[in-house]
């Protein structure tokens, strides 16, 4: 039997400091001070010599090649020292954020300004100004350093057609429709742009993965639950199945915060995905932070329900725990809070698997993660997460064994 | 008289102020600077809306980290801080209002609503505000176990905090009920029943609480609702008209009340033509046979960058002017 409950990352980690300032100008020793503790931690044994390069070279590119590789292997090294079984890429160390990063690398796209997600949260918002092409490969570089450093398996999460077109204005593509209605207009030009990012930008860009090894491509679709209409749905199935198609590899699904539908419509469509092996969700942002197996404690998790009577065979990657900021009260022994943190407890991360376990049955489906990327968390708080998220599964292990 | 202007909700941010939000979060900038610059931005949205020759003034709501949260915070009963759910369809986030116990209206902070000192001279003053049936749906009930007690009791606190607002010299309310019309995944909403409900909170808010009110629906079809929302004791309606095809509207009787035209698309960057604004807004008028129209964007300007949102706002006050001469 293979190990139950393994576990896994779901993308984004913070850039550390010395990171984001590497990547615009030199950088003093006191700059890699953070670095160089963290490298005892995280066991980065040529960490010095990494240093004395990245201090030494003049060439811009070279220093900035030197930083994101060295951020990569800090990242992969956090989730291999916290336990983790896969190493995703290493946190996307070498992405600006999810959309940002592919949207430079279009042709045709512009990006516009930012625009408020949430808090003090923002995207750099694009448009289509033409029809789009791709300029150069989005992934290929950072997959080709994570395959030098992982010593585990790797999944390369990338962003999905539809949430990329969701999260765009369609410009071009919505001035060229003739309809008369606005509402028709939008439909037309989105379905347009959509089959158009699938062709010229996202099978390019998994043809050169898999190509280079990749053996698992984590699709991120948060854009799909927020269209439960059953015309966007129909798209979104049409752009995945496009997306995958011909190719030999794992995928899996990645959608994180529907919006009042919860993952209802999504449940229904899943069976429909192609080679859909997987689908990592978000539930702890929604659940209760106590302890218990018993339906009011995991509130979070009911939505799991839909997955199972749509017929969905496949795998499950269970958010266990939250990344955003949280403010509320934890119970005795679900965990802590610290400042604007929850650090779950093993304790809790392990009643949130077992009970995903009751409504799935079959324990070998369920992968534990944390809701989404840790990109809004701190190191030492993304560190205690994954680390409680591991003794977590290996405490629902306990019970099977 | 041209059709007045009007803001529809929280305007985008700057790059600079984006930028010093940004920076205030990582704790290299102070929340004094990010004041400051809050202080000076909003004090330029309400000069572009002078130049523009709006009537009725709003802050821009600049500081407003989400729709719901100033009322959120202004109620006993209600918890938030734990979860994010996502704005309808957009990319845009809210913290959930949990409903832990019975609601009332709290003592509110009144510099979180309203910047009053920043629209000193302006006698007519315009808020957005979530109206009842939206806030009620966007919050998880975990006291109330009757749907209708949860809603009567929102209507109520809300009556409470507007009147608290009228006397920061708030004179036009608007109440953003997009769940009147934007419910894909409920099947049956149309039930009549629920729509009462919804109507009769509406009424409540209003009831007694002489100010203008404005029920404005957006990211959905307001045909089907919109002559009962006429029928209601406000100043005016509002309708999405690229959610909203208007060739299903049916004919009405000529209404007294005012209509504000969401005609230009706050989830798209172009910039729409004026003349297209204009002829889009007569059609719509003689439809209706609305003689008061305001025109303003379909939802919050917050969906687009400031720059475009600003320009967006020229359009439409071209528009005004173009519909006004023909």
């Amino acid at each position: 039997m293979s190990k139950l409950f393994p576990v896994q990352e779901i993308g984004s980690l913070a850039k550390p400091k010395w990171r984001t300032k590497g990547l615009r100008q030199r950088l003093s020793s006191q700059d890699l001070s953070e670095a160089e503790e963290w490298a005892a931690k995280l066991g980065i044994q040529d960490f010095h010599d990494r240093a004395k390069g990245i201090l030494r070279t003049g060439d811009d590119k070279e220093r900035v090649k030197a930083v994101l590789e060295l951020s990569t292997l800090y990242g992969l090294r956090l989730f291999e020292t916290t336990g983790l079984d896969n190493d995703g890429v290493g946190g996307e160390q070498q992405r600006v954020e999810m959309y940002e990063h592919v949207i430079k690398a279009v042709h045709g796209m512009n990006l516009l300004g930012h625009v408020h997600s949430f808090d003090n949260k923002y995207f750099n918002k694009g448009v289509a100004e033409s029809k789009i092409s791709r300029k150069h490969p989005v992934y290929l570089p950072e997959f080709l350093d994570v395959k030098k450093y992982a010593h585990r398996a790797v999944k390369v999460p990338i962003t999905g057609p539809y949430t990329l077109v969701d999260w765009s204005f369609s410009g071009y593509y919505i001035q060229k429709q003739q309809a008369n209605s606005p509402k028709t207009r939008k439909i037309e030009a989105k379905r347009e742009f959509l089959l158009d990012i699938v062709e010229q930008i996202i099978r390019p860009e998994i043809r050169d993965l898999v190509d280079a090894g990749a053996t698992w491509i984590q699709i991120d679709e948060p854009a799909v639950t927020t269209h439960p209409e059953p015309q966007e749905m129909e798209l979104f199935v049409e752009a995945w199945n496009e997306t995958v198609k011909g190719f030999n590899c794992k995928f899996s699904d990645h959608t994180c915060y529907p919006s009042e539908i919860g993952y209802k419509v999504l449940a229904e469509y899943a069976p429909k995905l192609d080679k859909c092996d997987q689908l990592a969700l978000e539930f702890a942002n929604r659940d209760t932070s106590r302890l218990g197996l018993d339906e009011d404690s995991r509130e979070g998790y009911s939505d799991l329900n839909h997955f199972v009577d749509s017929g969905f065979s496949g795998e499950f990657g269970l958010g266990v725990a939250h990344v955003h900021d949280y403010t509320g009260n934890v119970s005795e022994g679900a965990g802590k809070s610290v400042g604007r943190d929850l650090i779950e407890s093993p304790e809790l991360v392990r009643d949130r698997l077992l009970f995903a376990t009751k409504i799935v049955g079959d324990p070998s489906k369920i992968w534990a993660n944390p809701d989404c990327g840790l990109r809004t968390r701190t190191w030492d708080v993304a560190f205690a997460k994954l680390a409680n998220i591991t003794k977590g599964a290996e405490l629902a292990r306990e019970t099977y064994q | 008289m041209s059709p007045e202007i009007q803001l529809a909700g929280i305007h985008p941010r700057s790059e600079r102020l984006i930028e010093l939000t940004r920076s205030y979060e990582r704790a290299k900038s102070s929340w004094s600077q990010v004041e400051v610059q809050l202080e000076q931005e909003t004090k330029e949205i309400i000069k572009l809306q002078e130049s523009l020759g709006f009537r009725h003034f709003s802050d821009g709501s600049l500081a407003w980290q989400d729709q719901l949260r100033p009322i959120t915070r202004s109620l006993y009963g209600v918890e938030s801080g734990t979860r994010y759910s996502r704005w309808f369809d957009t990319n845009t986030f809210y913290q959930k209002p949990i409903v832990v116990g019975k609601i009332s209206a709290g003592d509110i902070d009144p510099r979180s609503f309203l910047r009053t000192e920043l629209l000193a001279g302006k006698v007519e003053r315009k808020i957005t505000l979530p109206g009842p049936y939206t806030f009620s749906q966007l919050s998880e009930n975990k006291h109330y176990k009757n749907y209708a007690d949860l809603l009567v009791d929102v209507a109520l606190a809300e009556r409470e905090i507007i009147q608290k607002l009228k006397n920061l010299g708030v004179t036009l309310f608007q109440l953003s009920e997009p769940c009147l019309v934007y419910q894909p995944y409920r099947k049956g909403f149309r039930d009549q029943s629920e729509v009462e409900l919804a109507l009769r909170a509406i009424r409540s808010v209003v009831k007694d609480n002489p100010a203008d009110f404005v029920v404005q629906t957006y990211f959905g079809d307001g045909a089907p609702l919109l002559p009962e929302l006429l029928d209601l004791p406000i100043s005016g309606v509002g309708i999405d008209l690229f959610e909203t095809d208007i060739s299903s509207l049916s004919e009405q009787e000529k209404t007294s009340k005012a209509v504000v035209v969401g005609v230009v698309d706050s989830r798209e960057s172009f910039i729409e033509n004026p003349s297209w604004i204009a002829d889009t807004a007569r059609k719509f008028s003689e439809k209706l046979g609305a003689r008061d129209l305001v025109f303003a964007s379909n939802s919050d300007l917050k969906f687009v960058p400031q720059e475009i949102a600003n320009q967006k706002l020229e359009a439409l006050s071209k528009a005004s002017e173009l519909f006004e001469a023909s």
